[in-house]
């Protein structure tokens, strides 16, 4: 186990793609949810009666222990930086035909596919931690009163974690299966962006919102819209309520997806030609 | 002896083409094995069999006594087609990668095997700034790496330039007279002709021969003889015993005799006794490409 880490690390710790994902994410996590936090500050302070409401009615999304989750739903926007990462680096190893010589060195088909699990779960633990440690920065920044209650709502850190891995697998599943890393980064994105929106919302309105076992939509589940979109009135709490509700339900419906989706690369690669 | 390894009956088929057709060899213990035919024959099929990159369809396959596995994949150094490498990486960053997937060699090896295939200067580089011969040379390099028993070399010398491809020659022998087995597929005759011990022949995935070299490219000895009139050789020859086939090139005469029965002292007493002085008279091995387009030929 430790000797594919330590193998796949030779690989990616001098890909320059790598470090390009970290730094965009590094920039991209605190920015996104720097600007959401600023469109939030500028609603609601000022001199004006409608603003002080505002701020009392809709808390602050970004003090402790809100800040877990709304960084979380905002930060999981960009899960297409690191999935263009897992692409590259499963179609890179076609491009390199190292596929097949990882195999005559001497690994089994089975290490193969583990070390880019590995890899993926690398990708998802870096990505985590670039969350932790924005939703931390916010909640000790945004209100130095409600740090005391910084413990709760933790949950949101494991079910970040098993989104992004659950989105990354699916990510590392296309470019498995087309080899192509472009090809593979078109079909993804015009999935991701287009088609599914388009059939999530179809659905929602149309087909008793089947929409949510989409392949995206099942994993986008497990971290709903923050809670601040729920003050909008009845139907808004009635929804955000139901959502949180749902949740355990589509932690299992990932779980069972993510391991389908490894299962398939695990039989397919056992019996391919390379 | 131990057969390092046996193929039998291996058939592979991409839709409706038969790359290989119930292929079965051995090969022995210290051999230089070398696995000729044209291009499309089923050569890298085979050795990506072998190498578990392909599925055959039936057959099997064992290295060292055993089922192909990762276990005995690590004790074989392969080159495979091309060489295969993450381009970002410089060449010790990639044999590192070897190092560490293969357990074969270490540090010192790294830098060693670098040293023996000319890149150690270069050992900086990203591998994608070589240029062919260098990317090959680091491949050989890969395969050295721990200096392994057993060898599989997939067209070693392409791109080499000929000075490359005389250090791969003289390469080869070295290892050969260590007693590693080598194992090396070539569409260059020349190539094996100079190094191997052993050869198998395929065509259109078909095995014609294999076997010794000797076995395999000589089953005649040729003599060839000449005099001031070849009308009158050839005729007088004709009724020398125990030829097998005799053919006229230009002025001389050739005779075909099975291997190792020819006695030159015999012919050259007969034609003189016969009132015919010889001014040539020589036994020439059969070329191997003679006899490889003769095996390989379209009936």
């Amino acid at each position: 186990m430790t000797a594919l880490i330590k193998i796949e690390w030779l690989k990616i710790k001098k890909y320059p793609a790598f470090w390009w994902m970290v730094i965009i994410v590094m920039l991209t996590y605190p920015a996104i949810n720097t600007m959401t936090y600023y469109g939030y500050m500028q609603a609601t302070t000022g001199k004006d009666m409608a603003k002080n409401i505002a701020r009392m009615f809709l808390g602050n999304p970004f003090a402790f222990p809100e800040t877990w989750h709304s960084v979380a739903y905002f930060s999981s926007f960009f899960i297409l930086l690191p999935s263009i990462l897992v692409i590259m680096l499963v179609t890179n190893e076609y491009t390199f035909k190292t596929h097949r010589q990882n195999i005559i060195d001497g690994w089994s088909r089975e290490q193969f596919i583990t070390s880019k699990l590995f890899d993926v779960l690398i990708v998802s633990l870096i990505v985590t931690g670039f969350y932790i440690i924005v939703a931390l920065g916010f909640g000790l920044y945004a209100d130095s009163a409600t740090v005391y209650q910084w413990s709760k709502e933790l949950q949101y850190i494991p079910l970040f974690l098993l989104q992004t891995f659950a989105q990354l697998s699916i990510a590392f599943l296309l470019g498995y299966v087309i080899k192509k890393a472009f090809i593979a980064l078109g079909i993804f994105l015009f999935y991701y962006l287009i088609i599914e929106n388009i059939a999530m919302n179809y659905a929602r309105f149309k087909l008793n919102d089947v929409g949510r076992f989409l392949p995206f939509e099942i994993s986008d589940r497990l971290i709903p819209v923050p809670a601040f979109f729920s003050r909008f009135g009845k139907d808004a709490k009635a929804s955000y309520d139901h959502a949180i509700s749902q949740i355990p339900e589509h932690v299992v419906y990932t779980v069972l997806l993510t391991a389908l989706i490894w299962f398939i690369c695990y039989k397919v690669h056992k019996k391919r030609d390379l | 002896m131990q057969q390092v390894l046996s193929l039998s009956s291996i058939s592979k088929s991409y839709g409706s083409i038969k790359a290989l057709k119930e292929v079965s060899f051995d090969v022995p213990e210290g051999a230089v094995f070398g696995i000729l035919g044209p291009n499309g024959s089923g050569k890298t099929t085979m050795l990506s069999i072998i190498l578990d990159i392909l599925k055959s369809d039936a057959g099997s396959f064992q290295w060292f006594g055993q089922p192909g596995s990762p276990a005995t994949r690590k004790r074989i150094g392969s080159l495979l087609e091309t060489p295969n490498f993450y381009h970002y990486l410089s060449a010790i960053d990639n044999l590192n990668i070897t190092q560490a997937i293969s357990g074969r060699g270490n540090k010192e090896d790294i830098e060693q095997v670098l040293k023996i295939v000319k890149l150690y200067e270069r050992r900086k580089s990203k591998f994608s700034t070589f240029s062919l011969g260098m990317k090959q040379r680091l491949a050989i390099a890969a395969a050295l790496l721990g200096d392994p028993q057993v060898l599989v070399f997939d067209e070693p010398t392409n791109g080499l330039d000929p000075v490359g491809i005389a250090e791969i020659r003289e390469l080869i022998k070295e290892l050969s007279k260590r007693g590693k087995t080598i194992i090396m597929a070539s569409h260059l005759l020349d190539e094996v002709e100079k190094v191997c011990t052993h050869v198998a022949i395929l065509k259109k995935g078909t095995l014609i021969t294999a076997g010794n070299v000797d076995e395999v490219f000589s089953n005649e000895d040729i003599v060839e003889v000449s005099a001031a009139d070849p009308d009158q050789l050839f005729a007088l020859l004709e009724n020398y015993p125990a030829h097998t086939n005799i053919k006229r090139d230009g002025n001389r005469v050739q005779l075909f005799f099975p291997i190792g029965t020819v006695k030159l002292e015999d012919i050259n007493r007969y034609c003189f006794e016969k009132g015919i002085s010889l001014n040539l008279l020589l036994v020439r091995k059969e070329r191997l490409e003679t006899r490889f387009f003769e095996l390989t030929n379209d009936k």
